[in-house]
This record gives structure tokens, C-alpha cells and sequence, in this order.
């Protein structure tokens, strides 16, 4: 009983954390999704599947980095590691609220990381897919 | 004759007081143990070093009192001989005449003095390394890089006399206990040797133990003070700013934070140069942070600062000038680490520098404080 009451405390308490977070990834989404439209007039809304399906893929493009999960592991859920021995906190929003909510950062990260692993820029329709699957798990 | 027979008192003289017994085994086993941590050691094994260093310091301090307050055989004074009666002896021992000494014959007496004054020019050239070279220690705040890896040099031929000396004079109780039938190493255990009636004993002395105990006390805390005191000094070139935040975060979000004085001003110049193009990753940077970073990596590259990474991880390996890891120094310093380590989670990566060495972000790389992590030993 107590302990009910406290995960409901705990829950009521977090809302609007999770809130924020969700609001936070608003304007990065709709920007994408601006630019997606932009790319491609067929365009017609982000997928988590194909974002899945894009973060999971090996590209081969790099001996290194052949694919994301190379260093963000294929569990989003969890932890990743750098190259260079870094910890990397989950992608997934669910544990990493504040995922996403800084343009500049997002930006930085997917100009290095579609270079890296791709060996060229990713579109914004990738881009889009990639953060609405992760903020679907 | 029994040398153990208490009742045997008019045959056997103590000779070598609790001092000088206490002082010598001490000093056996402190001189054995810098001696194994200094020869064969790895960088870890510097505290040991240090502690049978100042324990030799202490000894030879204690030595050169009890030279003055000790019982008779443990004053100088009663082994002060001439260059000629030290010449006398060997030519003694070439003719196989055994003269019999109650202390210390007069090459041995010699080799006495030679061995204080060894221990103590070892022990000062030490301490002039510790403060050049690893910037620790009273004299730190002015020994600079260069100074101490001169008087290592130093430092290390002084080890090895020492260690011939030790071997002439194991040499010598040899030849004392087999040609000369001299119980030399139980009268160092028990302290008494059989007495010589026909030889005239020297002045006798008193042993002032508590005299001695003061002048110890008096110096060796009055040392300890001083010493104290010198080493809470900055050492010389020796940097104390944490470092900077942007450089901390850009950087450190990949890898650990590498301190700029590991690097040359030309070595984060292609660094920064080359950012797309980052060991096999694009770790590209918004012009502005870029600037920032080069900024403030030129002023505290390796040039500006005198610890010992600054001065050796800045002779790069030129088929791989950009990567620490492939440095002579490097590559000479890790041998000893099993490749399963660098591999472990714990540690990840060799340039993972902070996994084992606490105080890498500082850029000091104190070799007291390495520590491979219990999960990336098994």
C-alpha cells in the first residue's frame, strides 16, 4: 500500500519532467519535419520503424564505425561506449529525458556520426525517423 | 671456546652494541629492498622506493650520532685509521698474515665510511630526482625536469658502486670468516666476539642512549619539519589550473580530456587541424569552439610546463605523430600491461588514461598513483 502510494507520488512528481523533455523535442522534430517536406514532396511523416531499421542497418561505409550500434549498442535502452572507452548514455528518451532537446547538439552529432558512418550527410527524413524511434522506446 | 657460554665472560667482548646490530640488519634489509624496487621495479613500485630511501636516511642519521654516543667499538673514533695502516693490512692479507681486530680492521673501517657517504649522496641525488623528475618530495618547487634526469644518471651510477662496494664487502667478512676463522655474522647477531688479551683495547666509551635520542630526535623532526614544509611548495612547472571547461566537455565527450601539456603546440595544431578526419571519426567543431579550443591549447601545450609527461610524450613517433599510445615513451612505460586490460570494460581503450592513473587529468601521472582496476585484472 505504501509502496503504491509512492510510485504514485514519484509518478505525479516526474510529470512534468516528462513533460518538459516531450515539449523540449517539439520544436527539433517540426523542424526536421519542415526540412523533410522540404526534400521530398512524397514525404508524409516520420516512422519509428524505419527509424529502427535505419539505427540497427550496417552501412559498411567505415571499417570503424560501420554502423550506429557500433558504439551505441543495438539496445538503445542501454549504455553505449566510445571508441575511445567513453560511456554513453542510452539513446532512448524514456531513460534519457534530455535527449534531443538541444539543436545545436543534435546537430553537431549528426553531422559527425552520418560522416562517420555513413560517409555523408543524413536527410532530415533520416534524421526525423532516427528521434522519433528513439523517443518511442 | 664457546662464543655462547654466558658463564665464558673473560673469553668473549661485546663488540657491536644493540645500535650497531639494529643499525646494520635495518640497513641490510632497507638497502635489499630500494635496491630490488630501484633495479628491477616498475613505475608503481616508487612509494616502496621512497619508504627504503627515507628509511635509509633515517639509518645512516641515526649512524653518524651513534658514531658519537654509541659504546666504544660504534665511535669513529676507534676506527679512525691511516691510509697506511689500511695499506699495511692488504699487504697482510697478500702475505696471508692474520692479524686479528677486536671493531673494524682498518680496510674494513674504510669500507665503513665509503658506504655512509655512498648512501648519503644516494639518498640527496634521490631526492633531487623525486623533485626534478617526478616534481614530489622537499625539493620539487626548484628542481626543474632537466636537473633531475641528469642527476638519475647520477643517482644510478652511485647504485651500482653501492653495490660493488656491497659486494667487496661481503668479499671481505668472507675472507674474514673462511681464511681468517672470524665468526663475523653471529658477532653481528649477538654482538660479542672472543677477546684478544695480548692486544691493548681503545679508550673505553659509554653508550649514551638517550643522548643520542635527542640529537635524533631533534634532528630527524626538525627534518621531517623542514622537509614537510618544502614539499607543500607547487612544484616547478607543474600545472595547478583544472582545465578548461569547453575543452573538457568537447573533447572529453569522447575520450578522456588528454591534458594539453601532453602535447606540443605543432601536435594540437594537427590536432585541430584535422578534426573531420579524427582517428577514423568526424569529430568536426562549430568554427567558434574550434578557435576557443586552439586558443587555449597553445598556451598550455607541453612547452610551457615541466612535469615529466610534458617533456616525454612530446618526442612523437613519426609514422604516428598524433597518437600518445605510439610514443617510445608510451609503448616503454605499458609493457608490462596485458593486452586484456587495455581491452577490459573497465578500461576500453589505451588512451583511456584516467582508467588506471587517478590523477590524469591533472597531467602529473604520479607513478604512486596508478591503479589497474580490479575487473580489467581478471
Amino acid at each position: 500500500m505504501k509502496n503504491r502510494l509512492f510510485v504514485a507520488i514519484a509518478f505525479v512528481a516526474l510529470m512534468p519532467i516528462i513533460a518538459y523533455a516531450a515539449a523540449a523535442q517539439k520544436p527539433i522534430i517540426d523542424g526536421y519535419l519542415a526540412a523533410a517536406k522540404a526534400e521530398n514532396s512524397a514525404f508524409s511523416g516520420f516512422s519509428a520503424e524505419r527509424g529502427k531499421a535505419f539505427f540497427l542497418a550496417k552501412h559498411d561505409t567505415s571499417a570503424d564505425t560501420p554502423s550506429c550500434t557500433t558504439c551505441h549498442t543495438a539496445d538503445p535502452t542501454k549504455a553505449g561506449q566510445t571508441r575511445a572507452g567513453k560511456d554513453v548514455a542510452p539513446m532512448a528518451v524514456s531513460k534519457t529525458p534530455d535527449r534531443f532537446t538541444d539543436a545545436e547538439k543534435v546537430e553537431k552529432w549528426f553531422t559527425r556520426n552520418c560522416q562517420s558512418v555513413l560517409g555523408r550527410a543524413c536527410t532530415a527524413q533520416e534524421k526525423g525517423d532516427f528521434i522519433t524511434f528513439m523517443a518511442s522506446l | 671456546m664457546n662464543l655462547n657460554s654466558k658463564n665464558d665472560v673473560s673469553s668473549s667482548v661485546r663488540v657491536w652494541d644493540l645500535g650497531v646490530r639494529t643499525f646494520h640488519w635495518g640497513l641490510v634489509t632497507a638497502v635489499f629492498v630500494a635496491a630490488m624496487t630501484g633495479f628491477f621495479g616498475s613505475p608503481d613500485s616508487l612509494s616502496i622506493h621512497l619508504i627504503a630511501g627515507i628509511s635509509i636516511c633515517l639509518l645512516v642519521l641515526f649512524r653518524i650520532i651513534w658514531g658519537f654516543s654509541g659504546s666504544t667499538y660504534a665511535r669513529f673514533r676507534t676506527f679512525l685509521f691511516s691510509s697506511n695502516s689500511v695499506r699495511q693490512r692488504l699487504q697482510d692479507i697478500l702475505a696471508r698474515r692474520h692479524i686479528r681486530y677486536l671493531g673494524h680492521n682498518p680496510l674494513g673501517a674504510w669500507m665503513i665510511f665509503a658506504l655512509l657517504l655512498t648512501l648519503t649522496l644516494i639518498v640527496s641525488t634521490g631526492a633531487v630526482v623525486l623533485g626534478g623528475v617526478f616534481k614530489q618530495g622537499p625539493l620539487a618547487f626548484m628542481m626543474s625536469f632537466t636537473t633531475g634526469r641528469l642527476v638519475q644518471e647520477i643517482h644510478q651510477i652511485l647504485a651500482f658502486g653501492l653495490v660493488g662496494l656491497i659486494v667487496l664487502h661481503l668479499l671481505g667478512v668472507a675472507y674474514e670468516t673462511i681464511i681468517g676463522k672470524e665468526k663475523l655474522i653471529s658477532a653481528m647477531i649477538s654482538g660479542d666476539k672472543p677477546a684478544l688479551p695480548d692486544v691493548a683495547p681503545p679508550l673505553p666509551a659509554k653508550a649514551r642512549p638517550v643522548v643520542a635520542f635527542i640529537v635524533f630526535a631533534i634532528f630527524g623532526l626538525g627534518g621531517t619539519f623542514g622537509v614537510a614544509s618544502f614539499a607543500a611548495r607547487p612544484g616547478l612547472g607543474v600545472p595547478t589550473a583544472s582545465v578548461d571547461p569547453l575543452y573538457a566537455k568537447e573533447c572529453g565527450a569522447c575520450h578522456f580530456a588528454y591534458h594539453p601539456s601532453m602535447g606540443t603546440s605543432a601536435f594540437w595544431g594537427g590536432i585541430l587541424g584535422h578534426l573531420d578526419q579524427h582517428f577514423g571519426e568526424d569529430a568536426s567543431l562549430p568554427d567558434g569552439s574550434r578557435a576557443q579550443l586552439a586558443a587555449y591549447l597553445k598556451e598550455n601545450s607541453s612547452e610551457h610546463w615541466d612535469t615529466r609527461v610534458a617533456h616525454v610524450l612530446a618526442t612523437a613517433n613519426p609514422n604516428e605523430p598524433l597518437r600518445f599510445t605510439a610514443t617510445r615513451f608510451w609503448t616503454r612505460m605499458h609493457r608490462e600491461i596485458p593486452d586484456k586490460v587495455f581491452a577490459s570494460k573497465a578500461v576500453g581503450f589505451k588512451g583511456a588514461c584516467n582508467a588506471c592513473h587517478s590523477d590524469a587529468k591533472t597531467g602529473l601521472f604520479a607513478p604512486q598513483n596508478i591503479e589497474i582496476p580490479e575487473e580489467a585484472r581478471l
